[in-house]
């Protein structure tokens, strides 16, 4: 693709803005800036493998969990930067093996799959943290400060933007745009599809497992319940497919716009926020099928 | 003569109870133009999946230029130059015509130790179908008959040395189907790739093959000379329960 240099140029001048925040937005922005940083981090990284192979992934909440799992267990004896490494590459390995298992369902049994690994793994913690450490959760108390957390975050969002951004203009991503279409087609063209599967969702899983590691010391109290909650495999899907998972730009803008309308919502009604949204979701599932982005590529079309 | 490019052996499928294909074997050399015809059922496309990989034959064994690939993956046979179209056309819709080209050339067309000299690019291989203008349309958008020789320029593109047609004249106009004929004709002939054409039109497909073999209920029961197997009792016999198949079968 002819557009890359031009998008890896934007995403790096994009990041030099948003790394300026710290000294232009208040405690409270700053956070709502993080939420939109890590949503779309999140959502880049899940439409990577799941925009192109059409695959529905709710695995995202097990490698988030078990990245943050690594800074609890390990921030005593590594740097802040190196669990959020360790926790990427733990997210990885873990998609990996369980991609070895699962990438030949498809629909709602790869969906329904990923979200039974999340609650096995979710158990799995639970019951090891009880068995030999014999303690329910995890007090992280050295945290490093606000501004180091969002410049992390920061990173590893630009980074999950660029794989993207490359991904897409790779062989790679050819084919997985292949077997998005039709899987068996892209096997008899000389695809192994098995192992392109299970590279692609492995190098997506990074990303959600190196942001679990990165947030976890937000929170000063570390579960398993939190950390492993379903609802950011949700969230995740939700804001991907709204804006569009065969797009780059529609996560960015949908994390961004969902992040944002949470959080007024969460200000304004607080008692009614979850049923505006659920709400709103509907009227965008059913009148917005391809995401916001569609709109833009429909006017597109027109042109042409 | 030269060692079997293609080598099926004793090859069966089973679904069940059912068979599908039984014992069959075939033999097809570099450069063979070899049809395959049978009534409704003969189990002509199960054939067809085994010798591509895409379903693994219950018992018997499959070579590829000498090497044993009996269940491997249909890839593995990809790399080793056996490409295939589909009856249904199973082109990539979301992708440009030129694109699903681009797609067997950068894996299939990639994994080949050997490429061809000519077909080494999207422009020629779309030029040689007459498909050039439509490089940038959906295949999804394509008419069917022009979606049947996307498929073919499709295989091209994995630069293959077996090629198998899996009835792509079906459905088109007398016309339609003549030309075809003869693309494939010069797919043999210009680029030397052996050709292995199932048809249900066995009329056209008795006209331009010299080799072709008759399956019936999942047997061969001929396989030689086209004017030597249309005079052959037991083909005649499989045909007749069919409408008008003794003239469908003279050439």
């Amino acid at each position: 693709m002819r557009g890359v240099p031009l998008a890896l140029a934007l995403t790096a001048a994009g990041g030099l803005v948003l790394a300026t925040l710290p000294w232009l937005l208040s405690d409270f922005l700053l956070a709502l800036a993080l939420s939109c940083l890590m949503f779309a981090a999140l959502a880049v990284s899940w439409s990577m493998f799941c925009g192109p192979t059409n695959y529905l992934s709710l695995a995202t909440s097990a490698f988030f969990g078990l990245g943050a799992y690594v800074t609890a267990w390990g921030l005593e004896s590594m740097p802040y930067g190196l669990t959020v490494l360790v926790g990427g590459l733990v997210g990885a390995a873990f998609a990996a093996l369980i991609g070895l298992a699962v990438l030949h369902l498809r629909g709602a049994y790869f969906a329904v799959i990923t979200f039974g690994l999340t609650e096995l793994t979710l158990h799995s913690v639970t019951y090891i943290e009880k068995t030999y450490s014999n303690t329910a959760g995890r007090i992280i108390s050295e945290a490093p400060e606000n501004t180091v957390i969002y410049w992390t975050v920061l990173a590893v969002t630009l980074l999950a933007v660029a794989t993207a951004i490359l991904v897409r203009a790779s062989r790679l991503g050819f084919a997985l745009s292949g077997i998005g279409g039709d899987e068996e087609r892209a096997q008899t063209l000389g695809v192994n599809t098995r192992r392109v599967k299970v590279i692609a969702f492995s190098l997506s899983a990074f990303f959600p497992g190196a942001l679990g590691a990165a947030m976890a010391v937000r929170w000063t109290y570390i579960e398993p319940l939190s950390v492993f909650n379903p609802f950011i495999g949700f969230q995740t899907v939700l804001i991907a497919m709204v804006g569009g998972a065969h797009t780059l730009l529609g996560p960015i803008v949908s994390s961004v716009f969902f992040s944002l309308l949470t959080e007024f919502l969460r200000l304004r009604f607080p008692y009614a926020f979850l049923i505006v949204l659920g709400l709103l979701l509907v009227v965008l599932v059913l009148y917005l099928p391809g995401g916001l982005a569609s709109l833009f590529v429909r006017r597109g079309r027109q042109h042409a | 003569m030269p060692e079997a490019l293609l080598s099926a052996r004793g090859v069966s499928v089973r679904f069940g109870g059912l068979t599908a294909v039984n014992g069959v074997d075939l033999d097809v050399h570099p450069g063979e133009l070899v049809g395959i015809i049978g009534p409704n059922g003969a189990g002509k496309t199960t054939f067809f999946h085994t010798l591509s990989g895409v379903l693994k034959p219950t018992e018997g064994r499959l070579m590829v230029a000498g090497d044993d690939l009996t269940g491997r993956a249909p890839y593995v046979y990809a790399a080793h130059g056996v490409a295939r179209t589909f009856q249904t056309p199973r082109v990539f819709r979301d992708m440009p015509a030129g694109e699903n080209v681009r797609f067997a050339l950068e894996f299939a067309g990639r994994l080949r130790k050997h490429k061809h000299d000519a077909f080494d690019d999207v422009e020629t291989i779309l030029g040689f179908l007459g498909l050039t203008e439509m490089a940038a349309v959906p295949a999804g958008a394509l008419t069917p008959a022009r979606q049947r020789l996307l498929e073919i320029g499709v295989a091209l593109g994995a630069r293959p040395r077996v090629l198998l047609l899996d009835e792509v004249a079906a459905g088109l106009t007398h016309t339609e189907v003549d030309a075809t004929a003869q693309l494939i004709r010069r797919v043999r002939d210009e680029l030397g790739v052996a050709v292995i054409w199932i048809e249900h039109a066995v009329r056209v497909l008795m006209n331009y093959v010299e080799r072709v073999a008759v399956l019936h209920q999942g047997a061969k029961i001929a396989d030689g000379d086209p004017r030597a197997v249309a005079k052959a009792p037991e083909v005649i016999e499989a045909y007749l329960g069919e409408e008008g198949a003794p003239e469908r079968i003279a050439a």
